[in-house]
């Protein structure tokens, strides 16, 4: 494979649910297909972005080699997707290289390793449905929420310049929602649903992206942040922009709602490949 | 170039000398006397946790190590502690904007929450060593009277739930000595992507926390830990307590926070139901998390003035710690 591979994938626990309704586990089982594909494209590291890990202050780069840890997420405690264990093996080097890079456009880079740091749930949930055996290396940034969503794609083109002076094979992946109308009240999981309004916002850049059609997105961005609440302002497609990684038609291998949110996993791969519906 | 703007500390005695200035105003409530002890909510305080305070100030619940900064801010809250140990409350109720619930208003019932709390965005600045005692009967208390009220409400029971700063923060500003029982409640919003607290839900749950707090015949003091301005730079100086860094974000952030204060200091809080909403629509205060709402509405709105203790900015957001004593 050639062009770089990327995806935009959930961040909500619901994906790691015993127990999942239909939405849940088909946005599972989706993103675990990406999983397949990022190493059948024999990718060494991902770089990565979940919007859930948002900060306020420059743009923190994980800089510790290992996250190993159990999290209690603070709302979803009372089910068992509200606990998860995690172990990410972080690529140190490159993280570093992207710091480096990050200053070096002018932004400020934190170098973060802690002992205990909190790891968001956004990124276990992806970790392990795209690398259930733990098996890939990471480098991770956060989300600044102050920042202009614009330096979120100067961010991604700083690791991506990292990437190729180490000569890493790399993949891309977002963790994000989509709209954020999040039910405000304790549901069975077979009453989930995506507003109306939302769910047509949703489907309208979904519909762009598979058109391949990133101007369009982009314009539509800040509308979609307004309408739909999406969530941080869709900085998770100005991040893969800024990588290079959606000039191409998306594949949307599912979309559905995970408590009232909207939730997709779009796949950008080769882009003469033949695509699923 | 850029100019720290605080107002000066205040006392009992400025509060006094303000009650006096203005004799047709509600003026602050009195400190207590030595007299007998009654139940109920005593006092209420702003008490905004940037965690830069406690970084601030080298506790040693706090890893990292500064040189000091935000020393008005500080001042402010040496007073606070002051008055609150005057008080003699049982209890310590607080609403911190950091604990995100995207499903309702939750209560911490763990009995005895202990750990390490690394903050992500702040993890520079702050990695606290917390172990603190719940007030287990009047938290399931203010989970079944907001229940009872309609509201969506949760008992935290888990342990391993990391406590968060703002939380934290308050609670350490107020009594660092944490020799007093907490309740600890969630916001239920989420200030950053999804929404903002609704101002109505926080009457509804101030109200249940008054009714839990009078059925289990506490004497409580309530901390709203909210910072007020909220625009603030998104990078930071090399050396975090800069001061030569740190003032307000615009003049329009700085007016809009004293407009409030202004409002505070002359009473009544009847006045800050339309205040609250008009500041957090000019500067995007973090009171749109509802604790002081919260707050507020627990203590029946009362026919006081607020005593501004302290004002100052921390990475250009606007806090002041506020005294309301019940009437
Ligand atoms: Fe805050």
């Amino acid at each position: 494979m050639n062009a770089l591979p990327a995806a935009l994938v959930p961040a909500m626990p619901h994906l790691l649910a015993g127990d999942p309704t239909s939405s849940w586990a088909e946005l599972a089982t989706a993103t675990r297909t990406v999983g397949d594909r990022l190493r059948a494209a024999g990718v060494e590291t991902v770089l990565l972005l979940s919007t859930h890990w948002f900060t306020v202050l420059g743009h923190q780069v994980q800089c510790d080699d290992r996250l190993r840890g159990r999290r209690t997420d603070e709302n979803w405690y009372r089910y068992d997707y509200g606990h998860l264990a995690y172990d990410v093996t972080v690529d140190t080097e490159l993280a570093h290289r992207w710091a480096d890079a990050i200053d070096a456009d002018g932004m400020q880079a934190r170098r973060t390793r802690y002992d205990g740091f909190p790891v968001d749930t956004g990124t276990v949930v992806a970790s392990q449905l795209l690398d259930p055996r733990g098996q890939g290396r990471w480098a991770m940034v956060s989300c600044n929420l102050y920042a202009d969503p614009s330096a979120m794609a100067a961010v991604a083109a700083a690791g991506m310049r990292a990437a190729g002076q180490l000569g890493r094979r790399l993949g891309v992946v977002a963790v994000t929602g989509l709209s954020s109308g999040l039910t405000g009240r304790w549901i069975d999981p077979g009453e989930d649903r995506v507003e109306d309004t939302h769910d047509r916002w949703n489907r309208k850049m979904l519909d762009a992206i598979r058109a391949g059609d990133r101007e369009a997105v982009l314009a539509m961005s800040p509308q979609y942040a307004a309408a739909a609440q999406a969530d941080s302002q869709f900085r998770a497609f100005a991040f893969l922009d800024g990588a290079g990684a959606v000039d191409r038609p998306g594949e949307v291998l599912a979309y559905g709602p995970v408590w009232g949110t909207g939730a997709a996993v779009v796949w950008w791969g080769e882009p003469t490949e033949s695509r699923e519906t | 170039m850029s100019r720290v703007f605080h107002l000066p500390a205040g006392s009992t005695r400025s509060g006094a000398r303000r009650a006096a200035a203005s004799p047709s105003g509600p003026g602050p409530a009195a400190a207590p006397g030595p007299g007998p002890r009654r139940g109920g909510i005593v006092a209420g305080y702003l008490a905004p946790h940037p965690p830069h305070l406690v970084y601030a100030e080298n506790p040693p619940q706090n890893e990292p190590r500064s040189t000091g900064g935000w020393e008005v801010l500080r001042w402010g809250y040496e007073e606070l502690r002051r008055r609150l140990r005057a008080h003699r409350p049982d209890v310590l109720v607080v609403h911190a904007p950091h604990w995100i619930t995207m499903v309702g208003h939750h209560v911490n019932c763990v009995p005895n929450p202990r750990g390490v709390s690394v903050e992500p965005i702040f993890p520079h600045l702050f990695r606290y060593h917390y172990d603190f005692r719940t007030d287990v009967e009047l938290a399931e208390a203010v989970v079944e009277e907001g229940e009872r009220a309609g509201l969506v409400t949760s008992a935290l029971r888990e342990e391993g739930v990391r406590v968060d700063y703002a939380t934290i923060g308050a609670l350490h500003l107020a009594n660092p000595d944490w020799d007093l029982p907490v309740v600890s409640l969630s916001a239920n919003n989420n200030p950053y992507y999804y929404s903002d607290a609704s101002l109505g839900e926080m009457e509804t749950l101030g109200a249940a926390t008054r009714r839990a707090i009078e059925r289990t015949g506490r004497r409580a003091v309530l901390l709203a830990s909210n910072s007020l301005s909220h625009m603030h730079w998104d990078t930071e100086p090399d050396l975090p307590e800069d001061m030569a860094a740190e003032h307000p974000f615009s003049h329009e952030q700085y007016a809009g926070d004293m407009e409030l204060l202004q409002i505070v200091r002359e009473g009544p809080t009847s006045r800050l139901k339309d205040a609250i909403p008009r500041h957090i629509g000019a500067t995007a205060s973090e009171t749109k998390a509802g604790s002081l709402t919260w707050l507020l509405a627990a203590m029946g709105w009362p026919e006081v003035a607020g005593d501004v203790l302290a004002y100052g900015t921390v990475i250009a957001t606007g806090n002041a710690v506020v005294e309301w004593v019940a009437p």
